[in-house]
């Protein structure tokens, strides 16, 4: 590996993060509109993981193969390199349960134990915000081994000392999730734009800080008395190379980015976006 | 088979469970809506493994009762605007939906039976709004899982990149729960980018049996704005000029355009 890069961002901070959570041969799925967990995964498969099977949320369908992140070339990216695509209920019904893919949620709102929200913020009955909704993490959290979290804007609207709605299962007492049927043993890490965190001892628990910033700003933007790990440090910086592979070739449009950003600056990037596809073989005529 | 638009939307009733192919951006069945919106049924029901642009018009127009999905938003564009505004107001009923529960009802309708229990839910607040959703004792190994009710639609409309002329389609990709709608709803409407003359030119196997198939309408460019692969991609821009719209507060009026296209 090269050596540190000093220039990078926070985006390609997390994109390394991710990659360096994935392990060689293993199933990972991209869920909807998470281009920073792809930017990981495809990461880690032009470094340390060449074999990964990937499920991919647009398209539905199960890969080896990676293509530069997209918004509406995702779909042509996929020609000619797919291994199966199977009707969303077979994914679901028979190879989500079986091969328990290492997917990488983000849910709207944390609370400490991991528990997750993404339906609605205030009363159910009369929301705030109504959110998108559950998608599959009620299912996936009563059964899978390998969920993990993110967060790309750490905060306190965010992470919550109470959610407004449990649309995903954290950690808990052992005897009680045995009793409700929960196969899975929580989400496995959770990755911010801060940190690196995981649940051990039932309470989200500091692994290491970002380069930057500080455990008690950390705290200070949590809802919630965190844990920190004995051991804990600074998450070490993305190589020259990770970052280069990222920036030149995983996503010159700089897709991951949309993940990091808000309002404005958000919405400009997506019609800069937009338009160089349009300049390039999407398939649009 | 063979019929036009105006006539496939005709089989839509007022207060209809009516199931949308395709998913979020993906193959939407924006033509057949565009037509359901100016004969004005209304009343429905929306099912649908995750709603987009075409929901968000039906919802916009005041056209729907209640919604059953696991999602509901524009992807990477962000919330889908009349949705998320309508929702605070209580405008219409939402009956929330995972991808299990959708596809284990589904699959119980495909059985012919009453439910399907799979390990899901548990431990969320899912049955506390939905609690027509009961819990059954593996009569094996005694534990409680949840029994997923069986989902009949009475209309499933699926937009295909393409078919023959008996209403046998392939969909090469996205394929969500269009396999499993053409099998249980009551009448299926397929609107078909192109239409070949036998099934050896469907270019993969079949994904929908024309034998279930009500009525095929020949709609090329018919997911326009969203993607039918491999004829188009997603028109991002055309999703972000709606977007726009609806945050200047201007929906009747594009809705008023929409509805003027073709």
């Amino acid at each position: 590996m090269t050596s540190a890069a000093t220039d990078y961002t926070v985006d390609e901070l997390m994109a390394v993060c991710i990659s360096r959570l994935v392990q060689d041969s293993e199933c990972v799925a991209q869920g909807i509109a998470t281009p920073m967990v792809m930017a990981g995964f495809f990461l880690a498969k032009m470094t340390h993981a060449p074999n990964l099977l990937f499920a991919s949320a647009i398209g539905m369908a199960l890969t080896t193969h990676w293509s530069p992140l997209a918004i509406s070339a995702v779909e042509r990216g996929l020609q000619d390199h797919i291994l199966i695509a199977p009707s969303f209920a077979q994914l679901v019904c028979e190879i989500l349960p079986t091969l328990q893919f290492k997917e990488f949620l983000r849910p709207a709102q944390i609370d400490a134990q991991g528990n997750t929200n993404n339906v609605a913020i205030g009363n159910y009955h009369h929301p705030r915000v109504r959110l998108p909704g559950s998608g599959g993490i009620p299912d996936v959290t009563s059964f899978s081994a390998n969920t993990y979290l993110y967060n790309p804007r750490h905060g306190r609207a965010s992470f919550v000392e109470k959610l407004d709605f449990i649309s995903g299962v954290g950690v808990g007492p052992e005897e009680e999730r045995r009793r409700l049927g929960i196969v899975s043993p929580g989400p496995r890490a959770l990755l911010t734009d801060l940190g690196v965190f995981d649940f051990e001892g039932g309470r989200m628990r500091l692994l290491s800080y970002h380069p930057g910033t500080t455990i008690e700003r950390i705290q200070a933007r949590t809802g919630f008395p965190i844990a920190i790990a004995s051991d804990v440090h600074e998450t070490p910086p993305p190589s020259e190379e990770e970052v280069r592979l990222l920036r030149e070739v995983i996503d010159p449009l700089g897709v991951r980015k949309l993940e990091t950003l808000g309002g404005a600056d958000r919405w400009a990037l997506l019609r800069e976006i937009a338009q160089k596809e349009l300049g390039t073989d999407a398939g649009h005529g | 088979m063979l019929t036009s638009l105006h006539d496939a939307v005709e089989l839509v009733r007022p207060g209809d469970m009516i199931a949308l192919g395709g998913t979020t951006l993906y193959r939407r069945p924006l033509a057949f809506v565009r037509e359901l919106l100016r004969q004005g049924t209304g009343d429905l029901t929306l099912l649908e493994l995750t709603a987009g642009l075409e929901s968000d018009l039906l919802v916009g127009a005041g056209r729907v009762r209640r919604i059953r999905t696991c999602y509901f938003g524009l992807e990477a564009f962000g919330l889908a605007p009349m949705f998320t505004r309508l929702a605070s107001q209580g405008a219409f009923e939402i009956m929330e939906e995972t991808e299990g529960s959708l596809a284990f009802g589904l699959r119980a309708a495909e059985a012919g039976i009453g439910f399907m229990p799979a390990r899901a839910w548990l431990g969320t607040d899912m049955f506390k709004v939905r609690p027509d959703v009961k819990m059954v004792q593996d009569p094996y190994t005694g534990e409680l899982l949840p029994a997923f009710p069986a989902i009949r639609p009475d209309v499933a409309v699926i937009h295909v990149p393409v078919a023959d002329g008996e209403g046998n389609a392939a969909l090469y990709i996205n394929k969500a729960y269009d396999r499993e709608l053409g099998l249980v709803a009551d009448r299926v409407i397929l609107t078909a980018e192109k239409i070949v003359d036998s099934p050896k030119e469907l270019g993969s196997e079949i994904d929908i049996l024309g034998r279930r198939v009500a009525a095929l309408v020949h709609a090329p460019g018919g997911a326009r704005p969203t993607s039918c692969y491999p004829h188009y991609a997603l028109d991002s821009l055309a999703i972000m000029d709606y977007i726009e719209a609806c945050n200047r507060g201007e929906f009747d009026h594009y809705l008023a355009r929409f509805l003027e296209q073709r």
